[in-house]
């Protein structure tokens, strides 16, 4: 479909989330002692469209940290997947990007509809960056990727907002608010202020996606790999945060009674010492990414190098969590890239 | 969702190894390609991949072996007949057969590397009129760990495969050929142009290859089945990739040419 402009005065905003709230769960940003994380929402007045970054990524309202997958007892065992009507709300472009890559890669193959049951019930609102985090580096990486998947956009003017639908399933949301039609100028300010921002980033990638990508994936057997991760703790906070991260472990519980329990997957990641380890018996094991160096290069290679045929460009969408959340400050791929760059 | 499994047939074969022979409590028969995989699980216990160790000429049933290494494959093999396990698949990519037909073929087995390849033993067996020379070379580190007795036994009569087998280590008992599976190409000559299967532990894999490039195989022509961590089984939790490959999804079976160049393969 055409995607249409339609304005929204400021003193309308709660009422349209009001709105929203009646027909799904609404995921939206909320401010959590100094940082920001999405949240189920009980009033408009938690959301806080003025979030620079959020701690876990917006993914989490479809691909959950912990989901229960099969249910087994005594009986027998059945599925446990219950997907519900849900509306993330003020979702950066690069977290939409990210969520559009999860969504190619658990469609691609095998079909993970423990995934897309939950995801073909979201709505994606998407929202204007309003203050940058300050590790960003969204502007200068994977400039070709364009944000997509998301059925609305909702832009902050200097009075009001531009509220663009994009899909059917955003145009049913214009019955949750009181919107006006969008006039010319205000269709301008929006394009103004979203493309203004791309400045505002404090990291930057001097290379494209193609150059980069070649140039990792040639340093495979550098050293560098092994110098860079020297004070890595092998902690997986950088997988954990990472919009684009999608591994999970699988785990069986029983339940106290001991006759019945659950299947559940959660998420995983590959900086984990035993991500990559199996069993010989006997107490005797291979792990197939035994060295620091190794798993922390695997990550490198997987966002900037390997998926990018797949995605049209990285698998990275430069939101700088995994930058500003690692202890030893080793995970950002802003350094790591351009350090690879003048190798 | 995991759809269970009788077991209709359970036998300890080593000990640490059990064969279940297994159909379908649905009634389907199980189709799927020498080579390929499945998951099975004990819920409760969690799921593992297993190789089918049966040939799919014989539909009606399928056989697993599990080695008991850890909680899940503890858990199966405690297991007895009557009893049900729950089985996902077939999973990932099998032998090419559509390559391995009229050609010269050599099976190089180390191990449990056997249970995988004896899908595709059996398979070429029952077809043998597809297929020239079939050389089959299986190696253990000791007598004890010899799978499939029988198997063996008809092996070494039969006139349709050139069977060969070593030990590392042997005992009083074994009078046959005693070092490691590199050590069995001496006894036999092995045509450039023949199709290599290997499958075994880890540190086998170079040292085969290094005996195949010596008599001029191809690298197009080897190979080999993989192992490695695996959860999901379809190509999305992300245990088993080899830099960009998923073993559950791309293999387990490789053509050694498209991945001797991925570092993360072979050490």
């Amino acid at each position: 479909m055409n995607p249409t402009s339609h304005f929204l005065k400021e003193t309308n905003l709660d009422s349209f989330v009001e709105g929203l709230m009646k027909t799904a769960t609404v995921y939206a940003p909320v401010a959590k002692k100094n940082s920001f994380v999405f949240s189920p929402i009980s009033s408009p007045k938690e959301v806080r469209l003025d979030y620079d970054l959020t701690i876990l990524p917006p993914k989490k309202a479809i691909f959950p940290v912990h989901q229960e997958l099969v249910a087994f007892g005594p009986a027998g065992a059945s599925s446990s997947i219950k997907p519900e009507p849900r509306i993330l709300f003020g979702v950066h472009f690069y977290d939409i990007k990210a969520i559009d890559m999860l969504d190619l890669l658990f469609r691609e193959n095998n079909v993970d509809w423990n995934y897309l049951a939950q995801r073909e019930n979201t709505t994606i609102i998407g929202s204007n960056i309003q203050n940058v985090s300050k590790r960003a580096f969204w502007a200068t990486v994977g400039k070709g990727v364009k944000p997509r998947g998301h059925d609305a956009f909702i832009t902050k003017l200097k009075e009001g907002y531009l509220f663009e639908v994009l899909t059917p399933k955003g145009e049913k949301l214009l019955a949750c608010g009181k919107f006006m039609p969008a006039t010319k100028a205000q269709v301008e300010e929006a394009e103004k202020i979203n493309k203004e921002i791309l400045d505002k980033c404090p990291e930057k990638l001097s290379h494209g996606s193609h150059e980069i990508a070649a140039k990792v994936r040639a340093t495979f057997k550098s050293k560098l790999w092994d110098e860079l991760s020297r004070t890595c703790f092998s902690c997986g906070t950088c997988n954990i945060v990472c919009p684009t991260c999608y591994c999970f472990d699988v785990q069986d519980n029983w339940n106290l009674d001991q006759a019945s329990g659950q299947r559940a997957r959660a998420w995983d990641g590959c900086l984990l010492e035993d991500f990559a380890k199996v069993s010989l018996g006997a107490g005797a094991c291979e792990n197939f990414r035994e060295n620091r160096g190794q798993r922390y290069r695997h990550r490198l290679m997987r966002k900037a190098a390997y998926l990018n045929e797949k995605l049209g460009g990285p698998a990275c969408v430069g939101c700088g969590r995994c930058s500003a959340q690692c202890v030893p400050d080793i995970a950002d791929p802003v350094r790591i890239i351009e350090t690879i760059m003048e190798s | 969702m995991p759809r269970p499994a009788e077991i209709v047939r359970a036998k300890q074969i080593t000990a640490t190894e059990k064969h279940f022979t297994l159909k379908m409590k649905d009634g389907q028969p199980m189709s799927f390609e020498p080579g390929q995989m499945l998951e099975v699980s004990v819920f409760g216990f969690g799921e593992v991949p297993i190789g089918y160790a049966s040939s799919p000429t014989r539909t009606q049933t399928f056989d697993i072996v599990v080695r008991k290494v850890g909680r899940v494959s503890g858990a199966i093999t405690a297991l007895e007949q009557g009893q049900t396990l729950y089985v996902r698949g077939p999973l990932g990519h099998g032998f090419p057969l559509d390559k391995l037909r009229g050609h010269d073929i050599l099976i190089v087995a180390g191990g449990i590397g056997l249970c995988p390849t004896r899908s595709l033993i059996n398979y070429i067996l029952d077809r043998r009129s597809e297929f020239k020379k079939f050389t089959l070379f299986f190696g253990v580190k000791t007598p004890q760990e010899q799978l499939f007795l029988e198997d063996l036994a008809a092996w070494r009569e039969s006139k349709d495969v050139e069977y060969h087998e070593t030990v590392d280590r042997a005992d009083e008992k074994w009078k046959g050929n005693v070092g490691v599976i590199t050590t069995l190409f001496k006894k036999v000559s092995v045509d450039p142009a023949t199709r290599v299967i290997i499958c075994g532990p880890p540190v086998m894999y170079k040292f085969v290859i290094a005996e195949l490039d010596g008599i001029g195989v191809s690298r197009n022509n080897i190979y080999v089945d993989l192992e490695r961590r695996m959860k999901c089984g379809i190509g999305k939790c992300g245990h088993c990739q080899i830099n960009d490959k998923y073993v559950c999804l791309d293999g387990p079976v490789f053509c050694f040419k498209e991945i001797e160049s991925l570092e993360e393969a072979f050490r």
